[in-house]
């Protein structure tokens, strides 16, 4: 092992690429030293009496990054092998895209050592039980709000709140978030990310002076996120005009595409659970069939990546349309750093994923507050307040943008980790 | 046939006289079958009936004689043109048929009678002799009973009264009684009794007497008075047995005596199935208690009958005998359809079956989870039916067709299939089907084939034949004629080409071939226009494909899907079952929200009665229709909102709206379904001796058990044998947990990523890019003959650095996935047993082995691994910087020409990873079992070497100049002579030319591909468009060694160039 320390390390890459940005501001060294490095750790154990009988230990941690701005916030992730320094860098992540929407809430990340498929139903409620004791003093609605994560659904967050509950002895459904909606979950989740993207996409074309019944897109994936991007685009007058999937059949994926633009609903009923779209009836109903890859060659106007990391590479980048006017990363990190590069000389408006697809965040944020007041909003109030909110925080970033001639993706971080430097300071902390 | 040179009139006439014979032969056999009638008013009956049978109705009279009564129609008169049968009843001639003709007729065979007629006539004596013989049995039942209830009111000297019953019944048995008395008196050593054996027999005074005559007959006393000899006996017994035991002997040899005939009829080789099944119902009209025959005895009927209506294989016998009782072939011999003189058998699947329902039903006392659980209705035909039915419709064309070459047989078949439809079946036949199907009624049945093949060669034979559903509406005759239809196309199966193919491969083409039918009613419950049942699944006692290592191989493995178990059954390519481990039934497959919604199953097999078919269709559209109605649907789905799964409870939530997915959690959670199977799963394991599989079907009432059979059947769950003392440097690997069954042959190419360098990789990107390597990798290498070495989990989420990040697609063609836990300080990892994709790899049948090299006693042999030379750069040039870490590895370049087996063995937990030569059984794999030689045309090679020489023809043919094409490369599967019966041929073409060219070439070639792929499906079966498989590279594409072209030069697996026309080779 000769080069052990040169080994990737997952919150190494964070804490470097916070070093970037504390440069660009000419940030103290104070607060450097204070924000690359989580403010709170907890690292415990957690014995659950197994099905067997015998015990089993399981470590587990939590990582409160930073809380200046407000109770932390981040996920529980149950993972085999979790280190604390990836727990920690997903710590510091959370609270720059906390800050990005300016959410009033700090980042946080947990994790538990285990493979929920070696575990009962019954273990893993007990893991859950576990980690809320080992922690209770230092979590709570105002102090430190977890949510589901890799491995984790609605039934752990239910059992983790029951036993905060059952502690604490008094109802706190603000405790946790990514409830089942009949426990105090938030409506609008499954919308949230989707829209939130157009939102973002809708305030860009406005600053570009073009109207979007004007416009045309292509959508990389047709799940949950692309789904409900492509239903609010549709609304606002916008016309996709190819999507790419997943053939779990063939195993790779295609392009469908329709110059006088997709129907939704008709795809839609052609598609499965998982946006997998059945290739005959598409081609019945008179959808051209190309290769996955065609979705980034279209003459449209707008590029949403909504399905996997990476689809934007440095081999690929070159392919995309030169009318191509905005990219908006409903994805995490669907844009490598090299082909970043090229957009950013090409001058293509890219939304950033920090920014694009915080809907999610700000929906999970949402369900905080209605839980904490035990008063319930509509849908329509809960994705109202989401356009709201991310109109706000997208022409935050992009006025920075313009002021100081920046990358979006640069401005987004720029403006994240000054709010929180500013929270700091204002404490008197630094 | 032999009616070749009669001429035609005489053959229909000949026809037209059969079918009356036998018309008259029902009619009687009818009236007998008659319950609770008289004897009397049955041969009134008969004898009005005969005639019908013979060729001169009009003047043909019967008369049936028994001892003195006399039965004859009112205008009967006697002639000169006689023929008689007699009547036997007990051995005993008791009386005659006779038919005469009131006037003279021309001469026939015999007189003016046909040797048919004759026939007729013992037959229907023969019958006559049957019923009389068993209403003699039960009017002697009833008065013994009779008198056994007097004997019990008189209270003393019981033995008296039926000495004095049996004189009066049956003298002949009192005779063999006493004579069993004698001999029980003479063991016993009481005085007297020696008096009365001399009385019998020679007289052994003089032993040298009897020392010297032993080649000589024994003298034998004449008879003495019988009457006084009984007296005396019984007189002498009485002074030393108590008049209970008296009693108690007699009873026991009385009732011995009467099932004598069953022996008889047993142990003659020469008797028929429908003798055994007269013999059967004789002594079901006994009405023995079960139990009160000696064992000895019945264990002697027991074993003859299983050998009878099942198979001569002494292992099932030895298990069988111990769990089923001779009562038990009451019900199932009623139910067997069989020619007359039939000697055939049921076959393999019939007996599985019912040895389990056995089983299962002597547990059921002590078991209560076993009650309800049962076999549905099944009526069987005995697999010498289809000689019948060939015989019956000169199809003897058939028995040589298996001698013809693969691709006549295949040409052959649809035209077969065609012949055997529309042939009739054997009136006898047709005619218990029909009282078949009115006892199955109109629910719908599945005719599967039995065949006895299977017994020799195990169910992977089984699958070859037909099995086929029947939605069984309609009126009688469509229903009847559906059934016939179906049965004929199974027993055209028999001379498919798959399975000729298959018994060619394996030597068996010689063995004689029979195929016994099951005709089975369907569970399941009718819903709408739908029949289905709730759910349906397989059962194996032994989990080869475990997903985690807390869960042992003999917790067992369900398969379970809602509707008809044909997809549990079969591998899925395009759906999932659910995968539960009775022994562990909380650990499951699928452990996130996600994972359970994406692998539950989404299709599901009905029978559509309306239509009449059996149907595969969306699990999601059949809720739609049926609602709430599917059976048991609380117990089948689960709800999905978002990122939670629950179960209904309360009202269940109308189908349309919610988002159902199939879970079965109700039924693992509310009931003891689980429990139900692994209780069945051990019972049957412990008591047959050998791990099992059973399928099983629900109408979410009841638990059908539908097939029974050894685990160890299917080829790829038996163990391989792990050769011992190999030499340390022909091991690549060897592990000692968690290992499966199974053999992996031929393994050309291994990818090693080391586990050390993996961990070292400085960068996100580089980590994401061995991810990209193995992508590629999967897409070259040939498919199934690598294998992916790699550190901790593959696929893993949310950690790229515990695994190499890929998905299913990047890894498909892989033939195993192997792990390595190397041991970190202290602590070795845990692995992921495949479980981001477990249920991809379980379907596709890729193989799972985990590693463990830091263990004792295990080889790694990471030396070949780390300096064998690496292809990596060669392979895909992009990847360079990654050649420290991932290592592409030709096996047969590195150890001269050999190639890497993987053998594993569960029942011992090893499996070792060896050098050895290649086996030359390309994809199809398994060797013949026997030594006989096989038919040129079946040997796996040949789909590679018919694809090289087609190939090279193609080339011979192809203008280069005319087309634009500089060079014409063979690559792929027929290139490195694994290609199997489905395989394309992937040609790489070096284009040059201009569009039009291209495009006249595509035409070209198109027309080989077409013709390649007919040719190909009537060799093997497999259907495919095109057999071409084309890849075209330009100049640019050589020069920047991009797509394919890296191929042509290459160093491994490099493209072979093909002669074009006009070169020279």
């Amino acid at each position: 092992m000769t080069n052990k320390n040169k080994a990737y390390n997952s919150f190494t890459v964070a804490q470097s690429q916070f070093d970037r940005v504390a440069d660009m501001i000419e940030l103290d060294g104070a607060s450097r030293e204070l924000l690359r490095d989580p403010l709170r750790e907890y690292s415990f154990a957690i014995p659950v009496r197994m099905d067997s009988g015998t015990v089993q230990v399981f470590r587990a941690f939590r990582v409160q990054h930073n809380d200046a701005r407000g109770p932390s916030k981040g996920g529980i992730r149950f993972h085999p092998l979790e280190t604390q320094d990836t727990v920690r860098a997903l710590a510091m992540w959370m609270t720059w895209k906390c800050a990005t929407l300016d959410i009033p809430l700090g980042g946080a990340k947990g994790g538990v050592v285990c493979d929920p498929h070696n575990l009962s139903q019954r273990e893993q409620e007990q893991v859950c039980r576990g980690w809320v004791r080992q922690v209770v003093k230092n979590v709570g609605p105002s102090i430190d709000v977890p949510a589901p994560d890799v491995m984790t659904s609605a039934q752990h967050m239910t059992w983790m709140l029951d036993e905060f509950e059952t502690i604490s002895g008094s109802k706190a459904p603000g405790f946790i978030t990514g409830k089942p909606v009949s426990m105090g979950g938030s409506l609008g989740r499954t919308e949230a990310t989707g829209y939130g993207v157009v939102f973002t996409m809708r305030e860009a074309l406005r600053e570009m002076g073009v109207r979007p019944d004007k416009t045309t897109a292509s959508v990389q994936g047709f799940g949950n996120v692309a789904q409900h991007a492509i239903e609010l685009y549709d609304q606002i007058g916008g016309r996709v005009l190819c999507v790419s999937c997943w053939d779990q059949q063939d195993q790779t994926s295609y392009a469908y595409r329709k110059p006088e633009g997709i129907r939704l609903d008709e795809l839609r009923s052609i598609s499965d659970r998982f946006g997998g779209i059945d290739k005959e009836k598409a081609a019945s109903l008179g959808y051209e069939r190309l290769p996955g890859e065609a979705w980034l060659e279209q003459e449209v106007d707008i590029l949403i990546p909504a399905a996997l990391e990476n689809e934007i590479r440095a081999d690929n980048v070159e392919r995309i349309h030169g009318g191509v006017k905005i990219i908006a990363e409903g994805a995490n990190g669907p844009t490598t750093p090299e082909a970043d590069l090229v957009l950013r000389e090409r001058g293509t408006f890219v939304i950033p994923d920090l920014l694009a697809n915080a809907g999610g965040v700000t929906c999970s944020y949402f369900e905080q507050v209605q839980s904490n007041m035990n008063y319930y909003w509509e849908k329509d109030e809960v994705l109202g307040k989401l356009d709201v909110k991310m109109t706000h925080a997208f022409l935050g970033v992009s006025r920075l943008a313009k002021q100081r001639n920046l990358y979006m993706r640069d401005a987004a971080y720029i403006i994240a980790i000054s709010r929180v430097v500013q929270a700091c300071h204002d404490r008197g902390w630094v | 046939m032999t009616t070749n040179d009669q001429p035609l009139d005489e053959i229909l006439r000949d026809l037209r006289e059969r079918a009356k014979e036998l018309t008259c032969l029902y009619r009687v056999d009818e009236i007998l079958h008659v319950p609770d009638a008289s004897v009397g008013e049955a041969m009134d009956k008969i004898v009005a009936r005969i005639p019908e049978g013979w060729q001169y109705p009009e003047e043909c009279r019967a008369r049936i004689t028994l001892g003195d009564q006399c039965f004859q129609p009112l205008d009967f008169e006697e002639s000169l043109w006689r023929q008689e049968a007699k009547i036997i009843v007990e051995g005993e001639p008791e009386g005659l048929v006779e038919v005469f003709y009131t006037h003279k007729k021309p001469a026939a065979d015999i007189g003016p009678f046909l040797e048919d007629e004759q026939r007729l006539i013992n037959s229907i004596a023969e019958r006559i002799g049957h019923l009389l013989s068993q209403e003699r049995l039960r009017s002697a039942l009833a008065s013994w009973q009779e008198a056994t209830k007097q004997t019990q009111s008189v209270g003393h000297h019981r033995w008296k009264v039926i000495v004095d019953f049996l004189r009066n019944a049956d003298e002949k048995l009192l005779a063999r009684i006493t004579r069993r008395m004698v001999n029980h008196l003479c063991w016993s050593g009481y005085p007297g009794s020696e008096r009365l054996l001399r009385a019998l027999g020679p007289t052994v005074t003089d032993p040298e007497d009897s020392m010297t005559a032993e080649n000589r007959p024994s003298l034998r006393f004449g008879p003495t008075d019988a009457t006084e000899f009984t007296n005396e006996t019984f007189e002498c017994a009485s002074l030393h047995l108590s008049d209970d035991e008296i009693t108690d002997c007699v009873q026991r040899w009385i009732r011995e005596d009467r099932t004598s005939f069953l022996a008889d009829v047993l142990e003659d080789p020469a008797t028929s199935i429908g003798e055994v099944a007269d013999a059967l119902e004789r002594h079901r009209a006994l009405a023995l208690d079960p139990g009160t025959l000696p064992s000895p005895l019945s264990t002697g009927l027991k074993v003859s009958l299983l050998r009878r209506c099942f198979t001569d294989q002494v292992d099932f016998i030895n298990t069988a005998k111990g769990f089923v009782e001779v009562e038990d072939f009451h019900d199932l011999l009623p139910k067997v359809i069989h020619p007359s003189r039939s000697h055939g058998k049921l076959g393999g699947k019939s007996a599985g079956l019912f040895l389990a329902t056995q089983v299962v039903r002597r547990g059921q006392t002590e078991e209560s989870l076993l009650q309800g659980v049962q076999a549905p209705k099944t009526w069987y035909i005995a697999s010498d039916g289809i000689l019948e039915f060939i015989r019956f419709n000169s199809l003897e064309d058939v028995y040589v067709r298996k001698y013809d070459t693969i691709e006549h047989v295949r040409q052959g078949y649809p035209h077969l299939i065609q012949a055997f439809k529309h042939s009739a079946f054997p009136p006898d036949i047709r005619s218990r089907l029909s009282v078949a199907l009115d006892d199955l009624g109109d629910r719908p049945i599945i005719v599967r084939s039995s065949s006895l093949l299977e017994d020799r060669t195990g169910s992977s034979f089984s699958g070859k034949y037909k099995s086929l559903f029947l939605a069984n509406q309609g009126t009688r005759t469509e229903r009847l004629a559906a059934l016939l239809d179906a049965i004929a196309e199974v027993y055209a199966s028999t001379f498919g080409p798959d399975p000729i193919g298959y018994r060619a491969e394996r030597g068996l083409l010689d063995v004689h071939e029979e195929m016994g039918i099951m005709i089975q009613e369907v569970v399941g419950t009718k819903v709408g226009d739908f029949f289905l049942p709730a759910y349906s699944g397989v059962a194996f006692s032994n989990n080869e494909f475990r997903w985690s290592p807390r869960i042992r191989r003999n917790d067992g493995l369900v398969r379970l899907v809602p509707g008809l178990g044909t997809r549990a059954v079969d591998r899925l390519s395009d759906d999932y079952p659910v995968l539960i481990a009775p022994g562990q039934p909380t650990l499951r497959v699928n452990a996130s929200v996600d994972e359970i919604v994406r692998y539950s199953p989404r299709k599901i097999d009905v029978i559509n009665l309306r239509t009449n078919r059996f149907e595969t269709m969306d699990v999601a559209e059949i809720l739609r229709l049926c609602g709430t109605d599917y059976p048991h649907l609380r117990r089948v789905v689960s709800i999905v909102e978002s990122n939670h799964l629950r179960r209904p409870v309360g009202l269940l939530p109308d189908t349309e709206s919610a988002d159902f997915v199939v879970t079965f959690d109700g039924l693992l959670g509310d009931t003891p379904f689980l429990e139900r199977i692994r209780t069945i799963l051990q019972l049957l394991e412990t008591k047959m001796g050998t791990p099992v599989d059973v399928e099983f079907a629900s109408d979410g009432d009841n638990l059908y058990l539908l097939q029974c059979r050894p685990q160890s059947y299917s080829l790829e769950s038996s163990p391989s044998p792990i050769p011992r003392d190999l030499p340390r440097n022909q091991i690549l690997f060897s592990a000692n947990r968690f290992v499966s069954n199974g053999r992996v042959p031929d393994i050309t190419h291994v990818v090693y990523v080391d586990p050390n360098r993996y961990a070292e990789l400085a960068s996100l990107e580089l980590l994401r890019d061995v991810g990209g390597a193995v992508r590629g990798l999967n897409k070259v290498l040939p498919k199934r003959q690598f294998i992916l070495m790699g550190p901790g989990r593959w696929g893993s989420r949310g950690d790229i650095k515990l695994g190499v990040s890929v998905t299913y697609s990047d890894i498909n063609n892989t033939a195993v996935l192997i792990e390595i836990a190397r041991k970190r300080g202290n602590y070795v990892p845990d692995l992921s047993f495949g479980t981001h994709f477990f249920q991809d790899l379980v379907e596709a049948g890729i193989r799972y082995l985990p590693l463990y090299p830091d263990d004792p006693d295990t080889v790694f042999n990471e030396g070949f691994l780390r300096r064998s030379r690496n292809l990596l750069s060669d392979i895909l040039p992009e990847c360079e910087h990654l050649d420290e870490t991932v290592r592409v590895i030709e096996i047969p370049r590195e150890t001269n020409g050999r190639i890497l087996q993987i053998l594993m063995n569960a029942d011992i937990d090893e499996a070792v990873g060896v050098f050895g030569s290649p086996t030359e059984s390309g994809e199809e794999g398994g060797r013949p079992t026997s030594g006989e030689p096989i038919p040129e045309s079946y040997t796996p090679q040949n789909h590679w070497q018919w694809r090289l020489r087609m190939a090279e023809r193609l080339g011979m043919e192809l203008d280069g100049e005319k087309f634009g094409i500089a060079g014409l490369y063979l690559i792929g599967s027929t290139k490195n002579g694994t290609a199997g019966p489905g395989s394309d041929i992937d040609l790489l073409l070096h284009h040059m030319g201009d569009a039009e060219q291209k495009r006249d070439l595509k035409l070209w070639l198109d027309g080989w591909s077409q013709s390649l792929a007919e040719i190909n499906f009537l060799r093997t079966g497999y259907q495919s468009p095109g057999l071409l498989d084309l890849h075209w590279v330009t100049d640019s594409d050589i020069e920047r060694r991009t797509s394919f072209a890296i191929k042509i030069d290459a160093i491994t697996d490099r493209a072979q160039r093909l002669v074009l026309k006009g070169e020279s080779g």
